[in-house]
């Protein structure tokens, strides 16, 4: 089975850390942008044309776009495969301050099923420092029209770390997000990307320490724990049942197709990407050039142990050594025939995973 | 014949402009093309140019108005300073360049001072007077009271553009006497400088100072005792012309199929295997290496590179000594002798760029002489072999003087600072109502240990030094060893007075935590004495290194991240559980970065 990643690059505006494929103020390339993405889904080799496992529309901001464009890139999808889309993953990236109530709806009738809001926080200041184009008030509203129009499965992006925040202030948005009962949560720490607005302005503001990041993510994984979220992935928590079917294709280092500029593909162990650039994407002829098949047991492994429940102990082949002293040192552990991180371990799990690569 | 040669060196500080006044000297002769004009014609290696130092000597042989004018280059640091004496020997006059904007430095002062030593006529130059900043007439002040120049025998030029050049032509052929050397007594020819060339093996520099060498001679090295043949010899002109003979006061070249630098040794005097000479020129003292370090690759399979790199440099480098050693904390290298903290730092570089080696230096040190209690008297260059405390009876370490040359407002924290490095202060002078000359007797140990550095932070970089050995004096020293996460590194091991030893290792100590990278444990630093701990401090653990996200499908972007996270560790040395990056093994030089 093969997934399906679309990716939409389009944003009202860029935010102070991204450095994620995506522009603003590029509105008039939409339209000839979703033809360009029908036109490379089509074009795909038949032999990947296979019913896809799980569908993910991820950006940029992809509810920038109208309902219409949806229907144009997924109902053909949807009616061709005859998709069970009661019981089908196809999610949404969608950010507050981009959807009304009645494209919320329109989008839930055309069969999305998952929505992933970009929240980030609750704090207003914090919001702008990212350059987020939406208040706490906004994430609040957007929440309650997403279910108001019947999305059951939600997820919330929040990030922590952010410029100036506290360890209570964290506590406190992480109270917030908790009140809202998402399904899924996801909680990420704040990462400098070079070259982003951010990076530049890194002294302009105070960030939390190296340790006190670490304490705002114990206290992230013990509270929801206690909320009756499952911990499953480093960053990833899900009520049962609700674990992200799409991105534990990624750490499963499983097949997917990646569609539209910058996207990246695996499929049997091939690897390709599109051009980065939405320009340059338009006049791309779509033949994949993927790269030679080569053995990509690090990234198994290394994705692989990204998820709490591990991966299977043969997977490790050739990498007793590591495994020994990784084990000796506390940050792996055997369990059965499965190897995890331990709770040391996820704190440190560059340290781990570069010893495989 | 002797009468048309000029023999002459240029003496001048680093920056002082003494590679372009000799670009321009050989552009007005005519010697070099302007066209074919490489900028610095006489700074071949990389390295030199980088550093703007002339680090080996070479000579070219100019023709002017009738005349042969002989200008032998030196080498141009204070490491070097009996390489240079030999360059001057081969001289009767010298350049003294000074900057106009600079004035005269400790430097340029010591070599003026070994110049006026071996008899040369100086000429004094003020370059660099186009420069907005130049300050001329106190230049010339300078030069007359320090060195008791008269006014009007200063010449004034511009090397850069090209103005006072002919001048300067005219004051070495009317004033720099020519050579007086016997024709009619044996050979005897100095060597100032050689280098190794990979087809005709080392080629000689000389200068024939009696008698007269011919192509096909029997020769003898006076002071290595070597005989060799004379297959070839000649002049240099940016290469070399061979010629059947060279005669007395004449500079040039010998090829004698020596194959070993050290053979060749600089200063030795070469004469005849029959009817030689009785006596050898003065001034010839054999090649001692002052400073010692241990050069170790940080990865243990390059140990055979790294030997063949060092056969290699020590080729064209009499000076570099080596020999395997074994660290308990480094495992297998090569424990490395040097003229000076220069000449290591050279090294390690060339180690580095031109033969791509990682390599850990560890601390440098000078030879002690131990004197134990049984009456046995050694000698250690590296202090792993420190003997048992309870053994020793005396330690004597070398000193030199050291001369510094500083604006006059710099004088009490440059005191102060020699003090503090234990210096016994002999002298100040001041020159004029703003520069002063300070003279201090100094351990060589902490002259090598970050001294250079502090006089330059402490006056703001406008003191220059110059030092020579004066012999061993007894000092009260102890072995400081470093512990870290509780096992002695042996690498860090160094002897210091036992006054400063607990400033040392508490310094070091806080060094070492800002340069070995937090790891998964905390890790103790500690300073000793013996089995006494004087300083500690921790490394702490290390708690969080996690990506949070995940980009998605990108999956090679956060392989990249990780290779190189394993990339920078392979740059490391693990000691134990420890990884050490390079840079800690050097921290004692930096204790105040």
């Amino acid at each position: 089975m093969t997934s399906l990643y679309i990716h939409i690059p389009f944003c009202k505006k860029k935010c102070n850390y991204c450095d994620f494929v995506s522009s603003a103020g590029k509105e008039e390339l939409i339209d000839g942008y979703v033809e360009a993405l029908i036109h490379e889904l089509a074009s795909l080799p038949p032999t990947f044309y296979l019913p896809p496992a799980t569908i993910y529309l991820g950006g940029g901001t992809p509810t920038l776009l109208e309902p219409k464009y949806f229907d144009k890139i997924i109902s053909p999808i949807i009616g061709h495969w005859k998709l069970d889309i009661g019981n089908f993953e196809i999610s949404v990236e969608a950010n507050p301050g981009t959807a009304d109530k009645s494209k919320l709806k329109e989008l839930r009738r055309l069969g999305i099923n998952r929505l992933s809001i970009g929240a980030q926080s609750f704090n207003d200041q914090q919001l702008k420092a990212l350059g987020r184009i939406h208040n706490s008030e906004a994430n609040l509203r957007f929440y309650d029209d997403a279910r108001s129009v019947g999305f059951e499965n939600i997820n919330l992006d929040m990030i922590f770390a952010l410029p100036e925040q506290t360890l209570d202030q964290w506590k406190k948005d992480l109270q917030t997000a908790l009140s809202l009962k998402p399904e899924h949560l996801s909680t990420y720490n704040l990462q400098i990307e070079q070259g982003t607005p951010l990076s530049l302005h890194v002294t302009d503001y105070l960030f939390p320490d190296e340790d006190t990041e670490l304490t705002m993510y114990e206290h992230t994984i013990e509270t929801l724990a206690g909320s009756g979220y499952k911990h499953y992935e480093i960053s990833n928590f899900a009520k049962p049942g609700f674990e992200c079917r799409h991105n534990i294709v990624y750490w499963k280092n499983g097949n997917y197709i990646g569609i539209g500029a910058g996207a990246h593909s695996h499929v049997n162990g091939k690897r390709w990407s599109n051009p980065n650039c939405i320009e340059k994407y338009l006049n791309s002829s779509f033949a994949p050039q993927p790269s030679p098949i080569v053995p990509d047991q690090s990234e198994t492994i290394f994705m692989g142990l990204r998820l709490l429940d591990g991966l299977e102990v043969e997977k490790l082949t050739g990498f007793e050594k590591e495994l020994a002293e990784l084990i000796e040192s506390g940050l792996l552990i055997r369990e059965n025939l499965h190897i995890k991180l331990t709770r040391q371990g996820l704190y440190l799990a560059n340290e781990v995973f570069a010893r495989f690569v | 014949m002797q009468s048309k040669i000029r023999n002459f060196s240029i003496i001048a500080h680093i920056d002082h402009g003494k590679s372009t006044l000799a670009d321009r000297l050989l552009e007005y002769t005519r010697t070099i093309d302007k066209r074919n004009m490489r900028e610095q014609v006489l700074d071949s290696m990389e390295l030199e140019r980088e550093r703007g130092i002339t680090i080996k000597s070479q000579a070219i042989r100019m023709k002017y108005k009738g005349y042969i004018l002989n200008l032998i280059d030196t080498p141009g640091h204070v490491d070097f300073s009996y390489e240079v004496s030999r360059s001057l020997a081969a001289c009767e006059g010298a350049l003294l360049i000074v900057d106009a904007t600079q004035g005269i430095e400790a430097q340029t002062l010591a070599n003026t001072n070994l110049a006026l030593a071996n008899n040369l006529k100086i000429i004094p130059v003020i370059n660099k007077i186009d420069l907005p900043g130049a300050e001329v007439q106190m230049a010339k002040e300078e030069l007359m009271h320090t060195l008791g120049f008269a006014e009007n025998e200063i010449l004034l030029a511009s090397a850069k553009e090209g103005t006072g050049i002919e001048e300067i032509l005219k004051a070495i052929i009317d004033k720099v006497p020519p050579p007086q050397g016997d024709e009619n007594k044996p050979l005897q020819a100095l060597i100032f400088d050689s280098h190794y060339d990979t087809y005709r093996g080392v080629i000689v520099y000389i200068k024939v100072v009696n008698g007269r060498l011919n192509t096909g001679d029997n020769i003898l090295f006076m002071g290595t005792g070597k005989k060799f043949e004379a297959l070839e010899i000649g002049t240099f002109c940016l290469s070399l012309i061979p010629k059947t003979a060279l005669e007395s006061g004449e500079v040039g070249y010998l090829i004698a199929n020596i194959k070993n630098i050290a053979d060749a040794h600089v200063g030795d005097t070469i004469t005849t295997v029959t009817q030689g000479a009785q006596k050898a020129l003065a001034g010839y003292r054999p090649i001692k290496p002052m400073v010692f370090c241990g050069f170790y690759p940080i990865n243990g399979e390059e140990y055979e590179a790294l030997k063949e790199a060092l056969e290699k440099l020590q080729l064209n480098d009499a000076a570099l000594f080596y020999e395997a050693e074994t660290s308990a904390a480094l495992g297998f290298g090569f424990r490395c002798g040097f003229l000076g903290l220069l000449h290591m730092e050279i090294t390690q570089q060339r180690l580095a760029r031109e033969f791509n080696l990682g390599l850990i230096a560890t601390t440098p040190n000078v030879i002690y002489k131990i004197n134990l209690n049984n009456k046995k008297s050694i000698q250690i260059d590296n202090p792993t072999k420190f003997p048992d405390a309870s053994t020793v009876a005396s330690i004597e370490e070398p000193y030199f003087k050291v001369s510094i040359f500083t604006p006059s407002e710099y004088v009490g924290a440059i005191m102060q600072l020699a003090t503090d490095k234990r210096g016994n202060f002999i002298n100040l002078e001041y020159i004029d109502q703003k520069r002063a000359i300070i003279t201090y007797e100094m351990p060589l140990s902490e002259v090598i240990i970050e001294f250079h550095d502090l006089l330059k932070s402490v006056s703001r970089g406008y003191a220059s030094m110059d030092y020579e050995q004066i012999g061993y004096k007894a000092s009260d020293l102890v072995k400081l060893d470093i512990l870290i996460n509780q096992e002695p590194v042996d690498a860090l091991s160094f002897i210091v007075h036992r006054d400063r030893a607990q400033y040392y290792g508490r310094k070091l100590c806080e060094r070492l935590v800002e340069e070995i990278p937090r790891q998964m444990f905390s890790i103790p630093i500690q300073a000793a004495v013996g089995s006494k701990v004087i300083a500690r401090e921790t490394v702490t653990a290390k708690r969080k290194d996690v990506l949070a996200k995940c980009y998605g499908g990108d999956v090679s972007r956060k392989r990249k991240l990780l290779e190189k996270q394993k990339e920078g560790k392979k740059k490391m040395k693990r000691i134990g559980k420890v990884d050490i990056p390079q840079e800690a093994f050097l921290a004692v030089l930096r204790l105040n970065k």
